[in-house]
């Protein structure tokens, strides 16, 4: 007999969604977790999506470690001294049964690993997994791991080891990796009394912002972020790994140069920086998924790529916490049916293509690409600044412009052709429609 | 006849966050020596005086293979000789007792001792290295001014060990799994009194000096306080080997360390 | 009212560290006790009041036994201060215990009624107000010493040792050696780094090191390696060292190995990149191959032993 039912390797948001939805449906689980405990060294931005736990752990919203409640989103276009932000705000998703939040990572990966455990899943940590045990046949029969005498079986063996998984390219289920399908993340902390945080932005009590942000990313592709927490903020930026390299460089200018813009300087003005951290990102990439499936193994969250992060997007710890679930929904099915191959696992695939995890990918697939090109980078947000630059501006005695002939001259004096323009609205407009 | 391994429990963040609490490297080292000095057929105990979350270190301790665990449910802020009194409790009549030689707390390296005078056994304390023989045991003992005491350890004692003396043997994924539900005894410890001396932030205390030499006022204010005194010596430079070599011997000759 | 008195214990004529600031904390008044204390005595130019106690045990355990002892016999009611030193640290729950009161160690400052702790290692201090009789431990180095001798009244206590513990014998006490000496107490250091290619030229480093009467150090990259066991290692994770002086072979100088090196007086660097940390934090930086550099160096010390 096996060792478990099923190894779920990584107890990221993916891995721990994973052995609650196995462990519920009484299955033997064990959640391996190379950390010390879960999410010690795992990083974000800062905001989950957390309503797929709905499903998973009831009010969840009384126990989460949860820092504030999004109750408004921005979108800031940044030239390189003006700024054009959308602001949206609902004091409804203050409350049950909420939109987003903003969370510690350490406290959210720790907190949902107890569910597992309290599931009946065994959490196993400070145990790296090096490696896939297989039978004659190809399929997965287990893991190897760096202790002694650590060579584990399991019917089904779900991968939820994160970016870059290595447990999915060691089964194969990746073509090729190209360093174009990911970008770099970066992100620092800053610490600032609670009063403080809540004047600047706007707040009060357990009610936060989350800012994404085009533009202010010194040139190089990509986008930036502002997230509240309690009594820090989360500032950071997405960056597209060829360009960063490219441009030669590092990370940290670039936030500092986001720190130094003028909408943003006043906002986080005598922080103390409490942490730096760096950690590479799937970009949004339909088109770089790898097969999730193969015999007696499953791939969910970032290792298989489930990660929207185009700039203003950084959504990936709800497509981790559905995907895991939907995988650990699957394999316990699979073992209950005695039947571990690909065909009676794909389950998992047919619900990852029915639910927002692969709908939302799909429409989106092209929103990536578009975000991240040169001409939306590089020219839109000049373009749109000046262009609002000159409606707003007043300089009477002379006479406005109409708004035609402003847009048509700022479109020519940055460089946009007009029909790029068009193709680019209509595949915004087709991706988020 | 039993070894006995004593592991502090320290949470060393003000929080009292217990994600990050554990062992001190001299602990770990005393239980590496617990498990390898136990001779054929003896228990190796490891105890831990602290709170519920404690028995992490001693589930760890169970998957590297200690026979037995007890935690002894005391309030860690007691003093190091109520600890030692409630430890020894359970270490009565062991044969070697194996201490950190500080925790991870910096506690005061107190605890040891007053083991020993519990227990009535010999001591041999601050121990940098560690030969373990079938009758006796070889230890080197750290003395001031970088004297070294060899001590033979025959009979019953209490031994505290630096962090650098061993290295704690990795546990078997088999252990970590079956440590989760081994059982771990907890005793009551008895109540006492939790010291409550307020923490100030460390300040240096004014050293005494001896007094300055100078003629004038102003020479004995820079013969105490150095200003004025040649900075930035710093240099770089491109050398061949040999050069290079030749320029380190001569250097070090200018600097009064070679004769 | 009662005063302070210190307990210093001595091995074979030897005052420990830390010993002469304990006397000086008790205003002049200290018992000297063990081996050769009375010709001890003769170097304590803080001391105004010397009980000596001339036992021929270097056991911290009967130390504190024995101390105890005499200040019964000697009818005293002092608390007492004890140095932090490896004896002292050991001998003080012994002396506590066979007194009967409490035990506050690692003071920076000791009064009858005021004592200060360091703790959470030296971040904190807390400040104890006993209203008893206690001991307590006094850092060495806290407070200096202020040399101006007086002439100290000494008298001589006979007492009839007890026999140590036998399983716990006293075997040699090892004079300091550089190359088996802790890296912590070394004040010349010659560290090795990932710039040094294989295992061998760490056998090379130690024997240059023992030329020059240092102790060999070395990176978290060689540790991992298993080219030096961790006891050499230096930095956050290895040992926090002191040296006045350190040579770096082929160390970029990252900060988890530097923020363990201490304030050396004098650092020289061989490095072949002109601009990594170690070389900037350098008083000599000699850009060259430092496996090369190693290789004359053996030769011009032995050329420079022949000579
Ligand atoms: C800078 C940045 C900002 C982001 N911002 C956001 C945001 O605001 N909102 C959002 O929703 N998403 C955000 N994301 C994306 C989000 O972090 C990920 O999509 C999400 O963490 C994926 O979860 P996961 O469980 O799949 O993987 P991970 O969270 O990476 O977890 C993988 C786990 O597996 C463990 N592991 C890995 N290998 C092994 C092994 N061999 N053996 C054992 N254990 C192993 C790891 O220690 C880890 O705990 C951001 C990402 C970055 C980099
Ligand atoms: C949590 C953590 C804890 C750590 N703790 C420690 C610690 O306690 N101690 C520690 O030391 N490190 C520690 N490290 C590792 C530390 O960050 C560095 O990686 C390490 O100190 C680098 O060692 P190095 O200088 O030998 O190697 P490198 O950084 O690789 O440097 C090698 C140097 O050699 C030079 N070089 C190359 N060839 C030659 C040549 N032929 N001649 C001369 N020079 C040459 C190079 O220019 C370079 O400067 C820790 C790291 C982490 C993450
Ligand atoms: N509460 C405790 N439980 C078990 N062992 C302890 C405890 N406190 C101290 N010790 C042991 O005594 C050593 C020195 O501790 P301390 O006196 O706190 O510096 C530690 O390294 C442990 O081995």
């Amino acid at each position: 007999m096996s060792d478990a039912d099923v190894i779920v390797v990584g107890a990221g948001p993916a891995g721990s969604c994973a052995a609650i939805a196995a462990a519920r449906a009484g299955r033997r689980v064990i959640l391996i977790e190379r950390g010390p405990f879960p999410g010690s060294k795992n990083m974000y931005g800062g905001v989950v999506y957390p309503r797929i736990l709905d499903e998973l752990v009831p009010r969840w919203w009384e126990t989460a470690p949860i820092q504030r409640w999004v109750v408004r989103r921005s979108t800031m276009v940044l030239s390189e001294t003006g700024a054009l932000t959308v602001d949206y705000r609902s004091n409804a998703w203050g409350e049950p049964p909420y939109n987003g939040a903003t969370a510690y990572r350490p406290d959210f990966d720790e907190w949902l690993s107890r569910q597992a455990v309290a599931a009946g899943a065994q959490l196993v940590t400070s145990t790296t997994v090096t490696g896939l045990l297989r039978d004659a046949s190809g399929r997965v029969t287990g893991v190897r791991t760096d202790r002694p005498d650590g060579d584990l079986t399991a019917s089904v063996v779900i991968a939820c080891d994160g970016v870059n998984s290595f447990l999915a390219k060691e089964a194969g289920l990746y073509t090729a990796t190209d360093p174009s399908n990911f970008t770099l993340g970066a992100k620092e902390t800053l610490a600032l009394p609670k009063h403080v945080i809540d004047e600047r932005f706007g707040v009060r009590d357990d009610q936060g912002v989350d800012i994404e942000i085009l533009g202010g990313t010194s040139g190089v592709n990509g986008g930036g972020f502002v997230y509240t927490n309690l009594d820090t903020i989360a500032l950071g930026v997405v960056l597209k790994l060829p360009k960063l390299a490219a441009q030669k460089k590092r990370p940290e200018e670039i936030i500092a140069t986001l720190k130094a813009h003028p909408a943003i300087a006043p906002l986080i003005e005598g922080a103390e920086v409490k942490e730096y951290s760096a950690h590479v990102i799937p970009e949004a990439g339909y088109s770089m998924m790898p097969t999730m499936v193969t015999d007696g193994m499953l791939v969910a969250g970032d290792a298989a790529a489930l990660c929207l992060a185009a700039g203003i997007w950084l959504e990936g710890v709800n497509f981790a916490m559905a995907s895991g679930m939907y995988a650990g929904d699957a394999a316990a099915a699979a073992v209950a049916r005695n039947d571990v191959s690909t065909k009676s696992l794909s389950a998992y695939s047919d619900r990852l293509n029915a639910t927002f995890v692969l709908r939302d990918h799909k429409k989106l697939r092209k929103v990536p690409g578009l975000v991240l090109s040169d001409r939306v980078q590089q020219k839109y947000p000049a373009f749109v600044t000046s262009v609002v630059e000159r409606v707003f501006r007043v300089d009477n005695p002379q006479p406005k412009p109409g708004l035609r002939r402003i847009v048509r001259e700022e479109r020519k004096r940055a460089g946009i052709k007009l029909s790029q323009l068009i193709r680019d609205g209509w595949t915004g407009l087709r991706g988020f429609g | 006849m039993t070894v006995i391994a004593c592991l502090k429990w320290v949470t060393p963040r003000a929080d009292d966050d217990d994600r990050f609490a554990g062992i001190s490297a001299a602990d770990q080292s005393a239980l590496e020596f617990a498990l390898l000095s136990a001779q054929p057929g003896e228990d190796v105990v490891a105890v831990c005086a602290g709170p519920s979350g404690a028995e992490r270190a001693l589930r760890d301790a169970i998957a590297c293979g200690v026979t037995r665990a007890v935690r002894i449910d005391l309030d860690p802020r007691v003093s190091s000789l109520a600890v030692a009194s409630a430890v020894a409790s359970v270490a009565t009549g062991a044969r070697l007792v194996w201490c950190g030689d500080y925790s991870l707390d910096r506690g005061t390296g107190s605890m040891p001792g007053f083991l020993a005078a519990r227990l009535g056994i010999g001591q041999a304390l601050g121990l940098i290295d560690v030969t373990i023989a079938d009758d006796a045991m070889t230890v080197v003992r750290r003395l001031d001014g970088a004297r070294r005491e060899i001590v033979r350890v025959s009979g019953p004692a209490v031994l505290s060990v630096e962090g650098s003396t061993a290295r704690l043997r990795r546990a078997s994924l088999r252990g970590v799994l079956a440590a989760d539900t081994a059982t771990i005894d907890v005793i009551t410890g008895p109540s006492s009194v939790v010291d409550t001396v307020d923490e100030k932030p460390f300040r240096p205390r004014a050293r005494a000096l001896a007094a300055p030499v100078g003629a004038s006022a102003l020479d004995r204010v820079r013969s105490l306080t150095d200003a004025g005194a040649a900075t930035g010596r710093s240099e770089t430079v491109v050398l061949d080997p040999p050069a290079a070599a030749a320029r380190i011997v001569s250097t070090l000759r200018e600097w009064g360390y070679l004769g | 009212m009662s005063a302070l008195v210190a307990v210093v214990p001595v091995r074979a004529g030897v005052v420990p560290a830390g010993g002469p600031e304990a006397i000086a904390e008790a205003s002049g008044r200290a018992i000297v006790i063990g081996s050769g204390a009375a010709q001890a005595t003769d170097d304590l130019t803080e001391a105004r009041e010397v009980t000596v106690v001339d036992v021929n045990v270097s056991d911290p355990q009967i130390w504190g036994r024995l101390a105890a002892e005499v200040l019964t016999q000697l009818g005293s009611t002092d608390s007492v201060v004890v140095p932090a030193s490896p004896d002292g640290r050991d001998l003080a729950p012994h002396l506590a215990l066979a007194l009967g009161v409490d035990l506050l160690s690692g003071a920076t400052e000791v009064s009858p009624t005021r004592v200060r702790v360091a703790r959470r290692g030296g971040l904190a201090i807390a400040e104890h107000r006993p209203s008893g009789r206690f001991v307590a431990t006094l850092q060495p180095g806290v407070r200096g010493v202020d040399s101006s001798s007086t002439a100290a009244t000494v008298s001589t206590v006979d007492v009839s040792a007890p026999a140590s513990s036998p399983a716990v014998v006293s075997h040699d006490v090892l004079p300091p050696d550089v190359s088996t000496m802790d890296l912590a107490e070394a004040p010349r250091i010659v560290g090795g780094g990932a710039g040094l290619t294989d295992a061998e030229r760490f056998t090379q480093l130690a024997e240059f090191a023992r030329a020059i009467d240092a102790s060999m150090g070395v990176t978290r990259v060689i540790t991992d390696r298993g080219w030096a066991p961790h006891q050499r290692q230096i930095g956050t994770t290895g040992i926090v060292v002191d040296p006045t002086l350190y040579l770096a072979f082929g160390i970029s100088g990252a900060v988890q190995h530097t923020s363990g090196l201490g304030q050396p007086d004098h650092i020289i660097s061989v490095n072949t990149d002109a601009h990594c940390p170690m070389m900037q934090m350098a008083d000599l930086a000699i850009v060259s191959d430092a496996n090369a550099v190693l290789d004359e160096l053996a030769a011009l010390l032995s050329k420079d032993s022949a000579s």
